[in-house]
């Protein structure tokens, strides 16, 4: 079970909706250390992802929430300044 | 799933009559688990599994006192009432079974994605353990029957009602076949671990409903293999892919562990009851094996693969409580051909080698790298709640303890070994000496942890 990723101009999106723990936590954070700088990662998520946080901010990364569909949690997450 | 930022996902036209048109998108929320209700009520307040690790730190150092008070009855003891058995249920229960309830209460319903029913009761839960287990260990340790049988009793309450919140968070859930089938599997082994420690007791009260050692071997296997193996088997499948950024094993494997180790509880059971065990216990250690083996190789897979290749202390922890579960399977081979030859000295103090490694060694050592990973990470998701960014679980932790707590564990096993061969109080005492000095570098990182999240998190909520 893999998560959708794909390209878009505001950064690289990862879909883990329907993915059972704890796959979105490894697959979202394997995104996150491979990005360059300054990138930016828009995940796709079902719910607040509580252990995604500290894993983010353990790399200097942390997480901003958007606008996403209804049930929908999405979440920018790029280096903290 | 609408690919494109922007777009209305609901598919509605574009030319809408409304003059104020709802956008489906929902505003940007809160984060860290205070924004839906589902998620919130996922995570426990803080107190409650904190309470559990805390009582699991504080039972760590004190199973080395109360196995220092053992060392005049050391030579002499066969595994009855008195100090040495006092220290092992206040590892077993105190800290393994304590660590378990708080990590499971904790994660479960992060994992299975819906809330904990009762939460309060979790947090309750402690307060009738808590005194239970001293009374236990109080009557274990002075052969006390009245207290080892009401302290037995509390305990016991305590951990029907503990498999009473597992099962209604397990019995909801769905896509973790083989998480749902090790949890499963521990709540069985729960419930008839709790019931060879009710006859037990009935025994020292001068009730016998069974043999005593058809009840011992019965309860020894449940507890090693059943609650604590198959909670640490399936509990890994989760924590280490998530602790090495690696793949998750797949469901079958995941299930085949899992059914390897029930197929061998069973034939355990049935060994308990049997008059000629021999063959029984063989064939059920031969099961344990092989489900241990493969577990093994599918964490060490897991661990190779992940992004994350340095865990540091953690990984020599996890690497030496494999090895110490590969060396109790050893010692449990071992004792049953000595058993079968009639040496009964020798399977004794194999039997006693196999305890120590089983629940020191292997459960101990991998449940102490668990927790010395996970706790500031638990510790900062509790701050992270209604802020825009979570603390640095490294910033939370202390971790220079770590690191004398790693000796003082090693240290503690190679000495207590030498102590169950020997039998001498000399090592026993230098064993206890050096765990305590393990327990209490840990007791120091876990209070520095509390003390740094209770200041991040603010005082409305403090463990």
């Amino acid at each position: 079970m893999t998560a959708r990723v794909w390209q878009e101009a505001d950064g690289t999106h990862i879909d883990v909706r329907g993915l059972p723990p704890p796959r979105p936590l490894a697959q979202i954070m394997r995104l996150v250390m491979q990005q360059p700088e300054g990138g930016v990662v828009i995940v796709h998520h079902e719910r607040d992802p509580l252990l995604l946080y500290p894993e983010l901010a353990q790399i200097g990364w942390f997480a901003e929430p958007i606008p996403g569909d209804p049930g929908e949690v999405r979440l920018k997450l790029r280096r903290a300044p | 799933m609408n690919d494109t930022p922007g777009a209305d996902p609901a598919g509605a036209p574009a030319t809408a009559p409304e003059p104020k048109p709802k956008r489906p998108r929902v505003a940007p929320p809160r984060l860290g688990g205070t924004f839906l209700g589902g998620a919130r009520s996922r995570l426990l307040p803080m107190s409650v599994p904190f309470r559990w690790f805390g009582i699991a730190t504080a039972f760590h150092l004190l199973a080395w006192f109360v196995l220092a008070l053992g060392a005049t009855q050391w030579p002499f003891w066969r595994g009855g009432l008195g100090w040495p058995l006092a220290a092992l249920h206040a590892v077993t229960l105190g800290t393994l079974v304590a660590s378990a309830v708080g990590a499971s209460l904790q994660l479960l319903p992060v994992a299975t994605r819906q809330g904990l029913r009762w939460p309060r009761l979790a947090g309750w839960m402690a307060y009738g353990f808590v005194p239970g287990l001293v009374l236990l260990l109080l009557g274990m340790g002075l052969a006390r029957p009245t207290w080892l049988a009401a302290g037995g009793a509390a305990v016991i309450g305590v951990l029907l009602l503990w498999a009473l919140l597992l099962a209604g968070n397990l019995r909801g859930a769905a896509g973790m076949p083989g998480v749902l089938l090790h949890g499963w599997g521990a709540l069985a082994a729960l419930l008839l671990l709790a019931a060879s420690a009710a006859s037990l007791l009935a025994l020292w009260l001068g009730q016998s409903l069974f043999a005593r050692d058809t009840l011992r071997a019965l309860h020894l296997a449940m507890g090693v293999f059943g609650v604590m193996g198959l909670l640490l088997l399936g509990l890994s499948s989760v924590l280490l892919p998530m602790f090495a950024l690696g793949s998750v094993p797949a469901d079958r494997d995941q299930l085949a562990c899992g059914a390897t180790m029930l197929a061998a509880l069973l034939l355990a059971a049935l060994a308990a009851f049997s008059a000629a065990p021999l063959a029984l216990r063989a064939l059920a250690l031969a099961a344990a094996a092989a489900a241990f083996a493969r577990h093994v190789q599918l964490m060490r897979r897991v661990l190779a693969g992940g992004m994350r290749r340095d865990l540091g202390r953690a990984a020599r922890l996890f690497h030496a409580g494999w090895a110490a579960g590969a060396a109790a399977l050893l010692l449990a081979a071992a004792q049953l051909a000595a058993a079968s030859r009639g040496h009964a000295d020798a399977a004794e103090t194999l039997g006693h080698l196999f305890v120590l490694a089983a629940v020191l060694g292997w459960q101990g050592s991998l449940l102490f790298g668990v927790l010395q990973r996970i706790l500031p990470f638990l510790a900062s998701m509790h701050a992270a709640r209604g802020r825009s960014r979570a603390p640095m679980p490294s910033a939370l932790a202390w971790d220079s303890p770590l690191a004398w707590h790693e000796r003082g564990h090693f240290v503690a096993l190679l000495l207590l070994a030498a102590a169950v061969v020997t039998r001498s109080p000399g090592w026993l005492l230098a064993a206890a000496a050096a765990g305590a000095g393990g327990a209490l570098a840990f007791a120091a990182f876990f209070v520095v942890l509390v003390r740094r999240l209770a200041r991040a998190a603010g005082d409305d909520d403090q463990p």
